[in-house]
Order: structure tokens, then sequence, then C-alpha cells
């Protein structure tokens, strides 16, 4: 007979109270229930596969889509004190797969990325282990970026069919019900539900629109200025978000920093404990920041380029207020935004005539090119020419539905919460001050305590070279 | 690199190729680039930027050019410094100190211990258990894991510390401090070289080179058995010779002959010559059998064609009987000798 969720939690955690949704998800889990975990950012939803993987013998086995993240989730379960764990996925070295792979079915968590898992030896190998959790993190990646960006997402169902259909927990932050039956659909499942509100109260909403790419700057540049930070502000550029890093620092003398993929990882981790120090008033970031960054107190989200869809809006302006008190999110919109999410989601789009003629000749074309990459991914897997026709139309109408939900909350006139509920199928509490402001309307910072009161002190240089050196020992 | 960090690694008298120079970075590792390496004297920039975009030092040479700093020579790839690119040069250019024993040590592996080594030991200073390491390798991870097990002791914090402070007092001031600032430890995330650039209003790339400077002059000093961080760098210092190159050198000096050698390896006698080479390029000139393979007659024939700077030398230049007995990699050879003995560079 197992102890009770309760007297595990305090065991590993020392915690005497789940957080909301925690033990639903556990509770369900513990009654050999497949389950989707739709909670919010900082809901602690680690924790949930932690606590199992920690009640039960075998190996959990988490499927994670952000490579760079993989070795942050590794190092902080071992700061959560569990010491068998790895990760394994393409940025893992020759030398250090090797030594995974010898010692695979020693371990308690194994972070692994689709393209890995996807592997056919991989997959032989990983038959062998006992799982007794199979985890599809960022679960509604499945939907998200599924048929034109990550095609091995798809292969999941399968692969969980021949993984004997272990026991499943689906983990997102925000998935609305059409994401959720896509996810369940897409994994062969037919999941027990834990949601909880995508609502964030604290959180003030803010549309404003702006006339051209100048005043968009002009505009950050104010409200970086004349917010309490840290701030994270979004960008769908790696050049533009360094970019403006460097001008936002000279400009309002904030201390700012760039954070996206083209970083190193030491730069990543250097950037990451600052701003987690208190060091950096502002980040300016990809998409690529955010997943797993626990900062309670980040006080303004802004987004200077259009989300493609509604989902990652949410994700991104969670990772404000997570302390309870007011913060904001700032949507800067200046007309034709949407051209560019829809350009990068072309990207990798080929058109029907090229779809035929590949599936005619394939041999006559490059996989270098990345849609060429895709078709021939689908090719290799069985699906007919028709299907995958099908397959980016279908994607294209979905990606075109989201884009046109995002513009719609872009042009609410009245309450932009009950807009943004609405795509998540919430209710939202009647309209009040302390709510939103839709374009068109000036928010009030001050009223809203929202107003810079201090700033970050530079990182410290003072002293000569021997007493820096000293403070480190 | 931006055009300040190529401006010194450019010179008035000689005309240097970019390819060669990206090529060393980038570690494309050819006898052709070794050899203009050593003339270049920037054998040490060896490996230091292997993700270098190609032709990522065009541009840079184009901002030279224009600012009236730099010139081409015959083709858009040789390119020398104007007197106003010397003048400036001199003004600003900085150079590592300790640039001449690079080649003698795995130099982006001991950075990255040496950084993994100051975290972990300034945790300990402060009875930190739980902290996010910094991201490395395994083998990093690994090696840094069991020097700190075999290292641990409630004085070590105090004797990295001094060990590291004799280390840097012994490069300029600036260095020290930029090689401090990029530590991550207890408390202190550390700058990112990028930061530190913009906050001391140089290049990232020249931020880069000072910490090189200070980790190389760590390494030097941890050879004396008794510095904390000895165990550590040890299984780092290397011969700047592949492995192979130090077979066929071994094979030499025993007095084989080329085709031998090559018969034995199972290699080309081509090779096994480039081997010869890149040990004559890459070692200093005691450690070669230059007596061996150049003969008195050999070096007399060749002195007596070779006038002039060495660069201006070229193979098919020489009189026809000469290139009928001699050939290319005795050439080579005696260019590398007279190279490393400093003649011809007057």
């Amino acid at each position: 007979m197992l102890e009770p969720l309760a007297t595990s939690l305090e065991k590993v955690f020392g915690f005497t109270k789940f957080r909301e949704g925690q033990q639903a998800a556990l509770t369900s889990l513990e009654a050999g229930q497949d389950t989707l975990a739709v909670l919010p950012t900082g809901a602690g939803k680690t924790l949930i596969y932690q606590l199992y993987g920690y009640r039960h013998q075998g190996c959990v086995l988490i499927i994670s889509p952000l490579l760079s993240l993989m070795n942050d989730q590794v190092d902080r379960m071992r700061m959560a004190g569990f010491k068998r764990v790895a990760a394994i996925n393409s940025l893992t070295s020759y030398r250090e797969r090797q030594v995974i792979m010898r010692h695979l079915g020693e371990y308690q968590f194994l972070f692994m990325s689709p393209e890995m898992l996807a592997q056919p030896q991989m997959l032989a190998q990983v038959k062998q282990l006992q799982l007794s959790l199979l985890v599809i993190d960022e679960a509604h990646c499945i939907v998200q970026w599924g048929p034109d960006f990550r095609p091995e997402y798809l292969l999941l169902g399968a692969i969980r069919t021949q993984l004997q259909q272990p026991l499943t927990l689906m983990l997102t932050a925000t998935a609305g019900q059409t994401t959720r039956q896509e996810i369940a659909k897409q994994l062969r499942s037919q999941p027990e539900i834990v949601a909880e509100s995508v609502d964030r109260p604290n959180i003030f909403l803010d549309v404003e629109q702006v006339a051209d790419e100048s005043e968009k700057q002009e505009r950050l540049t104010a409200l970086v200025g004349q917010l309490q930070g840290p701030g994270v502000v979004y960008f769908s550029s790696k050049q533009q978000a360094s970019d403006t890093a460097l001008t936002l620092q000279q400009q309002t003398g904030v201390q700012a920093a760039a954070y996206h993929a083209g970083l190193s990882s030491e730069d990543r981790f250097k950037i990451q404990q600052q701003f987690m120090a208190g060091q950096l008033d502002v980040i300016c970031a990809t998409s690529a920041f955010g997943m797993g960054i626990d900062k309670n107190d980040v006080r303004y989200v802004i987004h200077y380029h259009l989300p493609a869809d509604f989902e990652s809006y949410a994700q991104e302006i969670g990772r404000a207020g997570r302390d309870g008190l007011p913060s904001v999110a700032i949507l800067l919109y200046a007309s034709g935004d949407e051209q560019l999410p829809l350009m990068l989601g072309q990207a990798n789009r080929p058109e029907p005539e090229t779809i035929h003629r590949y599936y005619a000749r394939p041999q006559a074309f490059s996989e270098d090119d990345a849609a060429i990459a895709l078709l021939a991914f689908y090719k290799r897997h069985g699906i007919s020419e028709a299907a995958v026709v099908n397959l980016f139309s279908r994607r294209e109408r979905e990606r075109n539905r989201a884009l046109a939900q995002m513009l719609k909350y872009v042009c609410e006139p009245r309450c932009l919460r009950q807009n943004w509920l609405a795509a998540f199928d919430e209710q939202s509490p009647a309209h009040h001050e302390r709510c939103c402001s839709p374009a068109g309307m000036t928010p009030d910072f001050e009223q809203l305590g929202l107003l810079a009161s201090h700033k970050s002190d530079p990182v410290a240089q003072d002293g000569d070279w021997v007493a820096r050196l000293r403070r480190l020992f | 690199m931006e055009a300040a960090d190529l401006l010194a690694l450019l010179d008035q008298q000689q005309f240097r190729r970019l390819r060669v120079i990206e090529n060393l970075l980038r570690e494309k590792k050819t006898v052709s680039t070794l050899y203009w390496g050593l003339r270049y004297r920037l054998l040490y920039l060896i490996a230091l930027d292997k993700k270098m975009a190609r032709g990522a030092l065009d541009a840079p040479a184009q901002v030279l050019i224009k600012r009236g700093w730099a010139e081409t020579g015959e083709t858009p790839d040789q390119v020398r410094l104007t007197a106003a690119g010397a003048t400036e040069q001199a003004a600003h250019a900085e150079h590592p100190q300790t640039w001449a024993n690079w080649g003698m040590l795995d130099l982006l592996a001991a950075r990255q211990r040496l950084l993994l080594a100051v975290q972990v030991v300034s945790q300990y200073a402060h009875s930190a258990k739980r902290y996010y390491p910094l991201a490395t390798d395994l083998e990093t991870r690994q090696a840094v894991r069991n020097w700190f097990h075999q290292s641990k002791s409630a004085q070590l914090p105090e004797q990295l510390f001094d060990s590291l402070k004799s280390s840097l007092e012994k490069l300029p001031p600036v260095t020290a401090g930029v090689v401090t600032d990029l530590f991550t430890g207890h408390g202190q995330p550390g700058l990112t070289a990028d930061q530190l650039a913009l906050s001391q209003e140089r290049t990232a790339w020249s931020v880069t080179l000072m910490q090189f400077d200070g980790v190389m002059q760590i390494a030097q000093d941890a050879r004396e058995s008794d510095h904390p961080l000895s165990a550590l760098f040890r299984p780092l210092w290397q011969s700047p010779v592949t492995r192979s190159a130090q077979q066929t050198l071994a094979a030499v000096s025993q007095g084989r002959r080329v085709e031998q050698i090559a018969t034995v390896r199972q290699i080309k006698p081509g090779t096994a010559r480039e081997h010869l080479l890149e040990a004559a390029i890459l070692l200093p000139l005691a450690q070669f059998p230059y007596d061996w393979l150049l003969t008195p007659p050999m070096r007399a024939a060749f002195a007596a064609s070779l006038t002039g700077p060495i660069d201006t030398w070229q193979y098919t230049a020489l009189p026809q009987a000469l290139q009928d007995r001699y050939t290319f990699f005795d050439f080579r050879l005696y260019a590398i000798w007279c190279d490393k003995r400093g003649v011809g560079d007057a």
C-alpha cells in the first residue's frame, strides 16, 4: 500500500500543501488514468511527475521540445535532490551519449527530445526500459509545431503504441478545447483533463496601437523607462532582441540584456542568473526565454511583435506577476504587424505543386531545403501525397484562424480579458478598471501602481579586481 | 571579429592572406595554412574560433580599407597595413602576453575547467550546496568533480584565491579585471564577454583573448605541483603536433627514410612529408631533426640561390638544376629552418 500523496509531498519537498491542480493530476495518475494537465505557468507542473517518479518503480521518460532547456531541467531535478537524471538530445556529445546509453536502465528520470526518441535504435533501447510514466512536456507543441516545424511530435502517438501505451501525463500551460482534443487525438489517448483557469487577475492587459515601426520603438523606450521592472520584452527576431537590448541600455540607462537561442550556453546561463539575482531590469528575448524560468517578481511583459497564437501569448505573459502583485502585459501593434507571423508561418510550407513534383521524383530534390526535408520525412513515414496536401492546408487554415483570433484581440474595443478567456472557452469576470485597457484607451500606470520606484543596480564592478576576486571566495 | 580585432593581426610590410587567418581560427590545418601562420606569427590563433563563418573577415577588412588603414595586394585576399593603419595599430592594438605557449595547452578545455572549478570552490567557500552549475560538457564536469573531491579542504578557497591572484598580477591590470569579471561564483553570475566589451568600450573578441591570456598564465603557474589547480590542468598539456605526425617524426628521428615510413605505416610518402613539415612548423628548432633532413650540401645550394626576404622565395623560380635535385619539401623545410633561426627576415 502506497503512502498518502501528502506524506510523499512532505517527505520529498517539505511542503504541506499541494498547489491547485497538482493533487488532482496525481490522483488521476495514481488511478492509472492518462492525464492532460492544463495548468498555468508557475503552477508547479514538474512536481507532478517528480512525485510520481518518487512513488513508483521504473523510469519516468519526459519528452521535451526545447533542446536548450533540457539541461536546465536536469540541473533543476538535481537541485531538487533527484540524482539519477539524464538528458539526451541532438546537442549531447557522442561520448556523453555513450555513457548515458550504457546506464540507461539506471535512471529514474530521462529527458529526451522527440527526434531522439523517434530514432529506431533509441526506441528499441527505450522499449527495454520499465517505464512508470511517459510525460509529454509542453504538449501544446503537438498542435502548434507539429506539421510544419517538428514533425517528430506527430510520431509520438505511434511511438506510444510501440511502447505498449504506458501511463501518460500530458502537460501544458495553455490549451483551449480544440487544442486539448488535438493533443488527445495525436497521442491516441482519452485522458482525464485537469485544468485550471488561465486567467491571471493580477495581470493588467493592455493593447497599444502605434503608427509605425519608429513610433513603436519610441513607445517601447518610454515604457521601459517608466515601468517598474524587472520586465521581459518579447521579439520574433534574435537580431532585433540583441539590437534593442543595446539601445534600451544606452537610451534609458536601464540594465538590459538579450536572451535567445543564438547565445552560447555560458552566456545564457549568466544572463539568466543575472536576471534571477535582480541585476537586470529588462530582458529582450525570443520565445527561447521563459519555459522554466522561475522568477516571481516580473512586473511587465511587452510584446514587440504580434504572437502567432493565443497559446504562445498566454504562455509568455504568464511569466509576469507570479507573486500575485499587480503586473502588466502590453502588446504593441502597428497595422500590418500580422505580416511577420504570416511570413514566418509560410517559410516552411511547400506549395501543392511542389508536393506533387516531389512525390513524383523525390531524387530530383535536395533535402537541404527545410520544406523538402519535411516532405521527405512524411514520405519516409508512408504518408500519401493527398494526405500531406491536406495536412498543410488544414494547418494553414488553423494558423490563419489563430492569427485572426490574435488580431481580434488587438482590435477588441471593450474588454481584452473577456476576449482572451473566450479563446480558452472560459467565462470572464465583469470588466472593471484594473482589468484591461484596449487599444485607443490610455492606461493609468500610476493608478495601477506599475510605475518605477527603483532600478536595478548595475552589476557590481566596483573596487579593484583583487577585491572582486576576493568576493568570489 | 571586428575591424579593430583584425587590425591587430595585420602587418605593414607583409601582405597577409585573410583566408589563412580564417583557416587558423577555424582550425583548418593544412601545411600551407600552418606555414603562413608561422610566417605571420599568428599560430596562436589555431582553433580559437571554430564556428567562424567562411569569409567572416572580409567585412572587417573592408572597414579597414575604407578608413585608409589597410590596402589590398595582388588579390583582394591579401591585405597589409598602410602607414596610418600601422600608427593606429601601435596606438591601440593589444597583444596577449602568453601567446607563445597557447599551442601547448588545450586552451578551450582549460578555460571550461577553470570556470567551473572557480564556481564550485566559490560556492563551497560560501557553504552553498544547491546551485546551478555552469552548463559544460560531460568531460569537464567529470574532471572538475574528481579534482574537487581530491582537493576539497577548508584551505582550498584561500589557496585558490592566492594562486589566482598571483597569476593575474603578472598580467596587465585590465586583463586581470576582465578575467575576474568573467568568473561565475556565489552570488555573482559573472558578466558575458559582450557585456564586458560594452562597458569597457572594446570588442568581444579582445575580451575573449584577454580571458585566454589569463587562462594560460594560470595554467603555466599550475605546472608547479603544489598549485591547487595542478592536477586539473595536467592532462590538458599536449604536443601541438598531431599524433600521427608525432609517429612519423619519431620514425624519422630513429633514422628511417620517408619512403620506408610510408610503407610501414601504410600512408602515402606525401602524407609523411606533410607530417614532417607540420612538426617542423609547430615545434621549436631543437626538437626537429634538421641536421638529418637538411644536409650541408643542400643548405649550401639553397643558400646560394635564395637571397632576400623569405616571403619572396619561390620554388618555381629556382634554377632548373636545383629543382631537379631537390623537392618542394626540401625547399619548404629549408625556409622553415631559416625562419626559426631568424634568418632572411632582416
